[in-house]
C-alpha cells in the first residue's frame, strides 16, 4: 500500500515537472531564440489589424488589400523607398510622348511566377479590366482620365488620356489601379476569388504568395524573377499576420512574436510602447485623413428623403462643421497622435490650405454654437435634427468608437442634433456605404500617391469613390484644371480654389489628419525607409 | 481483503439490477434507439434555429432595416428570396442542408460549409483541451476534497469550485492572460501558434486543422510544444468552468460511495482512507461525471465563443462573434446548426459510454 501511494505521488510529481518543463521550454520567444519569426533568419513577420477585402486589384480600394498587392503585383511606376516621386518600376522608361499620350516601355524578360511572360498585352488587360469591371469597391475612379490603352508591341504600351498633361497619371499607375496581372489567369470581366488567385500564381512583384489564409496568415517568399526598381528584398521571406484586437497586436510585438506591428495601434498603445525598451516606435509623415461623409440622397433633407430640401441639408452640414471640436477629439481621444484637419487636403501637401477654419466655428478652429444655430435659422431648420451616424469599429482602429462617441456628445450637447450612433464591421460596411445604406458616416483615407489631387479627384468628381451623389460642375472644373496645369504656382492656386469650393458644399466633413506609425523590435532594421510620403508599406526594406 | 478489492462495487452492495431485470433488448437496441433519436433532435434544433432567427424578420431587414430606403430594401429582400412564404424558405433550407449546402456567407462571400470545416477543427481542439483540463483538475481535486471532507483543504477546494463555475469565462480568460502573458511573460498572448508553426502545420499534406494532432503526425516536437504553450491559457479559461462542476460532483459522489457497506467493510479491515478513495470509491463516482460531461459540451461550446474571442483563437466561436458583428445571418445560422449537431452527437456518444459503464442507464 505504501509503495502504491509513493508511486502515485511520484507519478503526479513527474507529470507536473514534465508539464512545467514543456511549457517553460515552449513559452513566448522573448529571448529571441524561438522557432517563430525570430528563428527564421531571413524572415520578417508583420502584424496588422487591417483586413483584405480581395486580392483582385479590380475589386478593392482599401489599405489592407493594397498593402498585400504592393508586395506581390508589379507596377509600371513606383517610388523608391524614402521618396514619393514616381519613377519606372518594371518599366524601362515612361514619359509623355504627346500631351495625351503616356508611353511606357517594359523591361525585357519579365515573367509571372507561374512562368507566363509579362508583356504589354498583360498591361492593357490589367488596366482595361479595372475599368470594365468597375466594381463598387474597386479603383476604377482613379482611371477617370484614361481614354484607352494601346499595345504597340510586346514591350510598348501607350496610355491615351482624355485631358492632356495629366500631372498625376504616373502616380495613378503606381497606385491601386496599377497592379499588372496575368491575362492568362484572371477573367476579363469579373472578379476572381482569393484562393483561385493564389493557385494561379499571377505574381511578378517583389514577393510571391506561398500560403494564404484569408485575414489570418499570409506567407510571402522573395520572387527571384522580379526585375523592378525595388530590387531584391532585404529579407528572404515575410509573413503577414492578421489580428482582430490591437491589444494582442501590441502585446505580440512587445513579446517578440512579431517583428513589426503596423496599422492600427491605438494612440494609447503608441504612447505606452514609447516607454518600452524592447521596441521602437517609428513615425512617418501622415497622409491619413479622417472625415465624415454625407450621402446627398439620404442624409437629413437629402434629395431622396420625403422632406428633401438642399438648403436645409446644407445647413445641417454647416451646423455640424461649426459644432465639432476637433482639438478635443485629437487631444482626448488620440493623445496628440492626430491633428485637427480644416481641409479635405491634409496640411503639408503642396497646395493645401485651411478653408474650414475660417468658414465654420469661431474662425480659429474652435466650435461655435451661435454659428451653427444661425445656419439652422437661416435655412429654417427646426432643431433637433435626427442624425443616423454610422462608424466602423475595426478598420480605422479601436479608437473610432471613442471618436464617434465624442462627436455624438458634441452634436447632442449643442441641442441641435439627436444622434443615432451605429457601427458595422468593415467587410459589410465597405459594401453598404456605396449602396446608400448610411446617410452620414465615417471614412478614413490613406492616400495612394503623394499629391493633393489624391484627396480631390477620388471624392468630388461625378461618379466618385464615395458614391454619395455629390456633384458640382465648378468643383469638377477646378479639379480637372489642377490636374493639367503644368505651372507649379498656378496649380497651387487652383488647388486652393478647389478646396474652398468643396468646403462650401461640405460633401465631406474633414476632422483629423494623422501620422504613419509602426512599432518594431530593436533588432529590426529598415522600418523608417517604408514610412515615407508614398504611404506604401514595403516589406522588402525590412530586415533583422 | 482480496474479495473486497476485486469485486465490482455495484455487485458488492447488491443494489444494482441484474440483466434479467432489463425491460429492453440489450445494449444493441439501446444504441440503435439513441442513434435514431439524434435525427429528430437535430431536426428540432435546426427548425428552432431557423424560425428563431426569423422572429425579427428576414436577415436583410434585420441588418439594414431603417437604414435603407424602403424600395431598395424591398429589392434586396426580393433578390435574396426572403419575401417568399416562410415555409417555402424553410423546406428549401432543409433541402440545402440535406445536400450539405449551408449557403454562402453574406459578408465575405465564403461557402459556409468550407468556413465550418476550416474553423471547426480549431474549436474541436480547444474543446478537447478544455475537457482535459476539466477532467485533470476536477476529478483529482474532487477526490481530495472528499478524502479530506469538512477539513481545511475541503473548504478551500469547495470555494475554488464555486469560483471556477461562477467566474465568467471571458473574465477568467483576461485574468489568466494578464497574469501569465502580460505580467509574467510565461505564455503566449493569443493565437493558436507562432507564425512559423502555423505555416509549417498548414503546409502539411492533408492537415486535420487540429494543430497538436498535425504536429504529432508530422513528428514536429517543436511545433507540438509551441501549440501546447498557446493552448494552455485558453484551455484553462474554458476548462476551469467545467472543472468546478466536476470537482463538486466527484466530491459528493465519492462521499456518498464512501458510506457504502463494502467501503465500510474495507475500512473496518484496515484499508487506508486514501486507498479507499482512489481505488474503490472513484469508479462509481465517475458515472454521473460522464453523463454531466455530455451536458457540459453545450456549456463549453458557449464558453468557446468568449474564450476564442479573448485569445484570438480563430475557431467557430471567434467566427461566430465576427459574423454576429457583421450581422451575417447565413453564417451565424450555419455555425449554430453545426454546434447543435455537435451537441446532439456528443450526447449520443456519452449515452453509449454511460450505458457501457453502468447497465442501469439502459432502463
Amino acid at each position: 500500500m505504501a509503495m502504491n501511494k509513493k508511486a502515485l505521488q511520484s507519478a503526479i510529481a513527474l507529470a507536473g515537472v514534465s508539464a512545467f518543463a514543456l511549457t517553460a521550454c515552449t513559452g513566448p520567444s522573448g529571448g529571441g531564440t524561438s522557432s517563430g519569426s525570430a528563428a527564421g533568419g531571413g524572415t520578417i513577420t508583420y502584424g496588422t489589424t487591417d483586413k483584405v477585402v480581395t486580392l483582385d486589384p479590380a475589386g478593392s480600394y482599401d489599405a489592407g488589400s493594397f498593402m498585400v498587392m504592393n508586395q506581390i503585383y508589379p507596377f509600371l511606376m513606383n517610388s523608391k523607398p524614402g521618396t514619393a516621386d514616381s519613377s519606372p518600376d518594371i518599366a524601362e522608361s515612361a514619359s509623355f510622348t504627346s500631351p495625351t499620350e503616356y508611353t511606357v516601355k517594359l523591361k525585357s524578360g519579365l515573367k509571372f511566377a507561374n512562368g507566363h511572360a509579362l508583356t504589354s498585352s498583360d498591361v492593357k488587360f490589367s488596366i482595361d479590366r479595372v475599368v470594365k469591371i468597375n466594381d463598387d469597391n474597386g479603383p476604377a475612379s482613379l482611371l477617370g482620365n484614361l481614354a484607352s490603352v494601346e499595345v504597340k508591341d510586346d514591350s510598348t504600351v501607350v496610355f491615351k488620356l482624355k485631358e492632356g498633361n495629366d500631372q498625376v497619371f504616373p502616380g495613378v499607375l503606381a497606385a491601386n489601379a496599377g497592379p499588372i496581372v496575368d491575362e492568362e489567369v484572371f477573367p476579363a470581366d469579373k472578379l476572381m476569388s482569393d484562393d483561385e488567385i493564389v493557385k494561379g500564381k499571377p505574381f511578378a512583384g517583389q514577393y510571391t504568395i506561398e500560403s494564404y489564409k484569408k485575414n489570418e496568415l499570409i506567407s510571402l517568399k522573395a520572387n527571384p524573377d522580379y526585375k523592378g526598381m525595388l530590387g531584391k528584398p532585404a529579407n528572404d521571406s515575410a509573413t503577414i499576420k492578421y489580428y482582430a484586437d490591437s491589444n494582442n497586436l501590441k502585446l505580440d510585438v512587445q513579446q517578440g512574436n512579431i517583428d513589426v506591428a503596423g496599422r492600427s495601434l491605438t494612440a494609447t498603445d503608441a504612447a505606452d510602447l514609447e516607454k518600452d525598451s524592447k521596441v521602437k516606435v517609428h513615425k512617418g509623415p501622415g497622409g491619413e485623413l479622417r472625415y465624415i461623409v454625407f450621402n446627398f440622397d439620404t442624409m437629413p433633407f437629402g434629395a431622396k428623403t420625403p422632406e428633401a430640401d438642399p438648403a436645409k441639408a446644407l445647413a445641417v452640414r454647416q451646423a455640424m462643421a461649426s459644432v465639432v471640436d476637433r482639438d478635443a477629439i485629437a487631444s482626448q481621444v488620440y493623445k496628440g497622435t492626430y491633428l485637427p484637419a480644416y481641409s479635405v487636403v491634409p496640411d503639408g501637401f503642396v497646395g493645401a490650405i485651411k478653408p474650414l477654419k475660417d468658414m465654420y466655428g469661431d474662425g480659429n478652429g474652435k466650435p461655435s454654437l451661435d454659428k451653427a444655430k444661425k445656419a439652422f435659422s437661416d435655412a429654417g431648420v427646426t432643431a433637433p435634427v435626427t442624425l443616423k451616424l454610422q462608424y466602423n469599429p475595426d478598420h480605422y482602429g479601436k479608437s473610432s468608437g471613442d471618436e464617434y462617441a465624442m462627436i455624438k456628445e458634441q452634436l447632442e450637447k449643442s441641442g441641435l442634433f439627436k444622434v443615432d450612433l451605429q457601427s458595422t464591421e468593415w467587410v459589410t460596411y465597405n459594401k453598404d456605404r456605396t449602396k446608400d445604406v448610411y446617410p452620414v458616416y465615417q471614412l478614413g483615407w490613406f492616400p495612394d500617391y503623394s499629391d493633393a489631387d489624391n484627396y480631390l479627384t477620388p471624392f468630388f468628381i461625378p461618379g466618385n469613390f464615395l458614391k454619395n451623389h455629390y456633384e458640382n460642375a465648378s468643383v469638377t472644373d477646378l479639379i480637372k484644371k489642377q490636374l493639367t496645369t503644368v505651372d507649379k504656382s498656378a496649380r497651387e492656386k487652383v488647388l486652393g480654389d478647389a478646396q474652398t469650393a468643396v468646403a462650401k458644399d461640405l460633401s465631406t466633413l474633414p476632422l483629423l489628419q494623422g501620422a504613419q506609425l509602426m512599432v518594431a523590435g530593436k533588432d529590426v532594421q529598415g522600418v523608417d525607409k517604408t514610412l515615407d510620403a508614398s504611404f506604401k508599406t514595403r516589406l522588402g526594406v525590412i530586415s533583422k | 481483503m482480496t474479495t473486497l478489492i476485486e469485486a465490482p462495487p455495484s455487485d458488492a452492495d447488491g443494489l444494482l439490477p441484474t440483466k434479467k431485470k432489463s425491460s429492453g433488448g440489450g445494449l444493441g437496441q439501446y444504441i440503435l434507439i439513441r442513434f435514431l433519436l439524434i435525427f429528430p433532435t437535430i431536426f428540432i434544433l435546426v427548425t428552432l434555429v431557423f424560425f428563431l432567427m426569423r422572429i425579427t424578420g428576414d436577415p436583410i431587414t434585420a441588418a439594414l432595416g431603417g437604414r435603407l430606403p424602403p424600395e431598395q430594401l424591398a429589392d434586396r429582400i426580393h433578390a435574396a428570396g426572403y419575401d417568399r412564404p416562410i415555409f417555402v424558405q424553410y423546406f428549401e433550407y432543409l433541402g440545402q442542408l440535406i445536400t450539405g449546402n449551408f449557403g454562402t456567407t453574406l459578408s465575405d462571400n465564403r461557402q459556409v460549409s468550407e468556413m465550418l470545416t476550416t474553423y471547426g477543427s480549431a474549436t474541436l481542439e480547444l474543446s478537447i483541451n478544455a475537457l482535459l483540463v476539466a477532467l485533470l483538475v476536477g476529478i483529482p481535486l474532487g477526490m481530495i476534497a472528499a478524502h479530506r471532507r469538512d477539513k481545511a483543504p475541503d473548504a478551500v477546494l469547495r470555494i475554488f469550485a464555486i469560483l471556477c463555475y461562477a467566474t465568467p469565462v471571458f473574465f477568467a480568460g483576461m485574468l489568466l492572460k494578464l497574469t501569465f502573458s502580460v505580467w509574467l511573460g510565461w505564455l503566449p498572448v493569443a493565437g493558436r501558434a507562432k507564425t512559423s508553426t502555423e505555416l509549417a502545420l498548414t503546409a502539411l499534406q492533408a492537415p486535420t486543422g487540429v494543430y497538436w494532432l498535425d504536429a504529432l503526425r508530422s513528428g514536429n516536437m517543436a511545433a507540438l510544444g509551441d501549440v501546447t504553450a498557446h493552448a494552455v491559457l485558453p484551455a484553462l479559461a474554458l476548462g476551469l468552468l467545467t472543472a468546478g462542476i466536476f470537482l463538486r460532483l466527484v466530491r459528493t459522489n465519492v462521499i456518498g460511495t464512501l458510506g457504502k457497506d463494502y467501503v465500510e467493510a474495507g475500512r473496518s479491515r484496515g484499508v487506508s482512507e486514501f486507498r479507499l478513495v482512489t481505488k474503490h470509491a472513484y469508479k462509481p463516482a465517475l458515472i454521473p461525471i460522464i453523463t454531466v460531461m455530455g451536458l457540459q459540451i453545450a456549456v463549453m461550446l458557449g464558453g468557446a465563443v468568449l474564450t476564442e474571442t479573448t485569445f484570438e483563437w480563430k475557431g467557430l466561436g471567434f467566427q461566430l462573434a465576427t459574423y454576429l458583428t457583421a450581422r451575417d445571418f447565413v453564417a451565424v445560422q450555419g455555425i449554430v446548426v453545426l454546434l447543435a449537431v455537435i451537441v446532439a452527437v456528443t450526447n449520443f456518444i456519452v449515452d453509449i459510454v454511460a450505458a457501457l459503464i453502468d447497465p442501469r442507464v439502459r432502463y
